[in-house]
């Protein structure tokens, strides 16, 4: 951690840094190819900008891999992103699919079959055309055995792969066994190039091609549709992307994106470290934690970048109670029963979520830049959250009365059930995430105000995993989850069948009411296509997760991005990066002549 | 001599067995595998992450992975396999290969300069014994142990930006791309100057305090008063007789130095951002990404034997007293 402290001392002593690339840029020359523009590219709507220019951003992680089929991590999916597109692509502004390499599709009347028309002309960034060969062959690979991938089992309706069915040269068709209501989202998957693959396909060692030993030997193997290709990669220095000649929008003057030259990437050792460069004037965008918004401002106006507050993030944190009434193999319960009694206390957990100071939380973990959290969903993701769930708002004497309404009393400070047990429990969270360690400490001394005596067990990561997913010897957890945008997404938190079901998971039969409900919720929103009708379903999911709490929410940190004020085009969404439509922006002052 | 070599060479098959057997059974007592931050991702298949299992040979019991890997390793058919990296997808050494060159770089350099300042100052400190000189040399030497590596790595950033004189850190420019091969040279050679200093400062005071103390001896020993007393120049006395005897010690130094060149510098990698093996290696550890862990350490041990060898060499080399029959 030495760095982050050097990094606060260095800027409280006002030192400047040098400015790499306004330092010795000139050096850079940038060639770029063109290529004729076909009939059918996407035209942006958007106001025309100028080409040129670099634009430079840090990464904690260096990507691992360059093959999607592969890719586990968010830096190599990211990195992947730029350099391959699907057949539709998601507009966070509009918050719709919209059209990618495919410029229009239609659904049949029992909304089970999707044909998409592609657009004609489009070329992979190595000049081979792109055709509806190149999608047969990319589900063909996803589906195929021999190549196990994330994709393979999420893209099934009622349990059987898309089918996928060539009808000429810039058409295909795809069916789904059943309804699926988040297809078009999904199909927006990277294709693949058939004519770089198939022969790695064919002899089985898809999952060995493009990894970055290629992407640093042989940068040009890897073609893509994406605004980018790849021109050097160096692991753990840095990436340079630049433009794809073939790339298949343009603007309004036929100008093809993307707008900048090159886009260059510095992998560094971690998140601090990234954050300095950006402060420091290396950088063009870097995310930033909320610690770390403060001193980062106010370096804004002499490296001329913007700290803009982008609200909630995503990212949601909760405390559960082990609800699992199972044994372990010698006849131990997983829980002591009376333990397990007050844990399936619907109104326990209402009087301990009443307990817990969320400002309180907000103040002392992340210096007041978050919000409380209530619901599954993060209010970010305004696409989906319900606002009109039951909220918990700190009283400690509501709580107290609604224990001692189930039964539950406090005697000298102390908290006892109605057999005369202590209520006290034990909580475990993963040691390398600061933050749930501060919140953890938080939660105990807001339970002590209830009597309740909160043991904490801070423990390593695989550690925790193997206690809350196989041996189930835990009585509450603390844990967040990165939010997916669709609901469906979250199937394996929300069904009692789900394996992050974390407070009962792996359910054959739901145990409770509540859960078949929720079960019936989720199966009902995925089998139509209307989204205001899924929306429906899913706030009701999210009301009955707030009101019988089996995860008690906590808060959600505000997501700080920094940028330089040069870039145009900018289009910021509720939910995601400010900079997701790379391709778009372009830079109004130049580093490069 | 060749019967030496050739009995290390043979050493080093047991000890790899030992060594990495051992290996695979701590990193199975380790709770979890590498699949566990799969199995935290709210999207994952639970048959995707059993299909994983399979595909990494995870639902083996350890000493059957152990075996399995060591079957492959064995070059039966001239070929050896020592699996690949989970998380990379790439061949174990060929990526230990892309990070090893920057490493050894700075290994070497380092431990050049660390020589060419320690050795002279050790010799001038034991002839100018008890000077003025050997004093203030010693408290420097003490003072630059005493300063942790990675303190020592974050002054130096601070040294570069306060003065702009360096690179803050990292192993080449954003620019490099675009440069002649001649430009090329001299950045990664400046870039080069503040992590060597870093990691070299450290045994430049424990190599000039063994200098120094073995030269003390030898300079008290029978055969230089005897030499004296012929009337040889004290200039031959020092240099030809007391050095070739006082530097023996730190040719068996060198030998475990070369050993460290993978491990040495993980500290300085962090702080300085240089592209080196060791922060690899650090994460392959903590993801439990075993083939890379495997690899590593079959390299380190190897690598170790052959430095001991090597000094070994050199020793008989400069010194005509020793030898392997």
């Amino acid at each position: 951690m030495g760095i982050k402290h050097w990094a606060y001392r260095y800027q409280a002593g006002g030192i400047a840094l040098l400015v790499l690339l306004g330092g010795c840029s000139a050096e850079i020359e940038s060639v770029r190819e063109e290529a004729p523009v076909p009939e059918d590219i996407e035209r942006v709507a958007r106001d025309p900008g100028r080409q040129g220019d670099i634009f430079t951003g840090t990464s904690a992680g260096t990507p691992a891999t360059f093959n999607p089929l592969v890719a586990e991590d968010a830096t190599s999916t990211e990195a992947i992103a730029r350099l391959l597109d699907g057949l539709t692509r998601f507009d966070p502004v509009k918050e719709e699919v919209v059209p990618g390499l495919a410029k229009s599709w239609d659904v049949s009347e029992d909304s089970k079959t999707f044909t998409f028309h592609l657009r004609r002309g489009v070329r992979w960034s190595d000049g081979e055309p792109f055709t509806a060969d190149d999608v047969v062959f990319t589900f063909k690979a996803i589906y195929d055995e021999r190549y196990p991938n994330r994709k393979q089992m999420e893209f099934r309706a009622g349990g059987e792969p898309f089918e996928v069915e060539k009808i000429d040269d810039h058409t295909v068709r795809f069916t789904t066994a059943e309804i699926f209501a988040p297809f078009l989202l999904y199909i927006g998957t990277e294709i693949l190039p058939r004519h770089k693959l198939i022969d790695a396909f064919a002899d089985g060692t898809l999952m060995r091609q493009w990894t970055i030993s290629t992407a640093s030997r042989t940068p040009e193997q890897i073609v893509g549709t994406g605004p980018f290709r790849i021109r050097s990669f160096r692991p753990a220095q840095r990436m340079i992307y630049e433009p794809n000649p073939h790339y298949w929008r343009a603007d309004r003057e036929d100008a093809r994106l993307p707008y900048v030259d090159f886009f260059i990437e510095r992998f560094v050792q971690d998140q601090n470290a990234s954050m300095v460069a950006f402060a420091s004037g290396q950088s063009d965008h870097q995310g930033i934690t909320p610690d770390q918004a403060g001193w980062i401002r106010r370096n804004a106006e002499r490296h001329d970048y913007t700290v803009h507050d982008r609200g909630p993030s995503t990212s949601t944190s909760f405390i559960w109670f082990n609800q699992n009434p199972g044994t372990n193999e010698n006849g131990t319960p997983f829980v002591e029963p009376h333990k397990l009694e007050w844990f399936t206390n619907q109104t326990f957990r209402q009087a301990v979520s009443y307990g817990i100071d969320r400002q309180g939380l907000i103040d002392g973990v992340i210096f007041g830049r978050g919000e409380p959290l209530w619901s599954s969903v993060s209010p970010a993701n305004t696409q989906w959250y319900n606002p009109d769930v039951r909220t918990y708002p700190y009283d400690p004497e509501k709580a107290l009365a609604l224990l001692e309404e189930v039964g539950f009393r406090k005697e000298n400070g102390r908290l006892y059930d109605e057999h005369g047990n202590r209520v006290t429990f034990s909580l475990i969270t993963n040691e390398d995430n600061r933050l749930r360690a501060n919140m953890a400490t938080v939660f105990m001394e807001n339970m002590k105000d209830l009597g309740i005596e909160v043991r904490l067990r801070l423990i390593d990561f695989s550690n925790f995993v193997n206690r809350i997913s196989e041996s189930f010897n835990y009585e509450a957890g603390l844990l967040g989850f990165t939010g997916g945008r669709d609901p469906h997404g979250g199937t394996s938190i929300y069904s009692s069948g789900g394996r992050l079901h974390v407070w009962h998971p792996n359910q054959p039969e739901p145990a409770t009411e509540w859960e078949a409900r929720i079960d019936e919720l989720m199966q009902k929103q995925l089998r139509t296509l209307d989204e205001e009708e899924r929306r429906e379903y899913f706030n009701e999911v999210q009301s009955i997760m707030s009101e019988q709490l089996p995860l008690i929410y906590l808060i959600t940190p505000n997501i700080h991005e920094g940028l330089r004020n040069r870039w145009r085009n900018i289009d910021p969404p509720d939910m995601g990066t400010l900079i997701w439509n790379l391709d778009e922006i372009w830079a109004e002052q130049r580093l490069l002549p | 001599m060749k019967t030496v070599i050739a009995r290390r060479l043979i050493a080093l098959i047991p000890m790899l067995l030992g060594i990495t057997f051992m290996a695979t059974m701590l990193m199975h007592l380790a709770p979890g595998d590498f699949l566990d931050q799969v199995r935290m991702q709210r999207d994952a298949d639970p048959e995707y992450i059993e299909r994983l299992e399979r595909e990494f040979g995870l639902d083996n019991p350890w000493y059957v992975q152990y075996f399995l890997w060591l079957k492959n390793v064995v070059p039966w058919d001239l070929r050896s396999d020592f699996g690949y990296s989970f998380h990379y997808k790439v061949d174990v050494w060929e990526l230990l290969g892309q990070r090893l060159p920057a490493t050894i770089l700075l290994s070497v350099t380092s431990l050049a300069f660390a020589w060419v300042i320690a050795i002279p100052l050790g010799v001038l400190a034991a002839i100018y014994k008890d000077s003025i000189f050997d004093r203030i040399s010693s408290i420097l030497a003490y003072a630059a142990l005493s300063i942790p590596e990675f303190f020592l790595a974050l002054l130096a950033l601070f040294f570069a930006a306060r003065t702009g004189l360096f690179p803050l850190g990292g192993f080449t420019s954003t620019e490099f791309e675009f440069m002649s091969p001649v430009r090329r040279f001299f950045d990664v050679a400046h870039h080069l100057i503040l992590p060597t200093i870093v990691v070299g400062i450290g045994s430049i005071a424990s190599i000039m305090r063994i200098m120094r103390a073995n030269f003390i001896d030898n300079i008290r020993s029978e055969y230089v008063t005897t030499a004296r007393a012929k009337g040889v120049p004290e200039g031959i006395v020092m240099f030809r007789h007391v050095f070739r005897n006082a530097i023996n010690p730190l040719i068996t130094a060198a030998g475990f130095a070369f050993s460290s060149i993978v491990s040495g510098a993980l500290m300085v990698e962090i702080v300085m951002n240089y592209p080196g093996i060791g922060h690899m290696i650090f994460h392959a550890i903590l993801q439990q990404d075993q083939f890379v862990v495997l690899g590593a350490l079959v390299m380190s041990s190897t690598m170790l034997i052959l430095g001991n060898l090597l000094a070994d060499i050199a020793l008989a080399w400069n010194d005509p007293r020793i030898r392997y029959d």
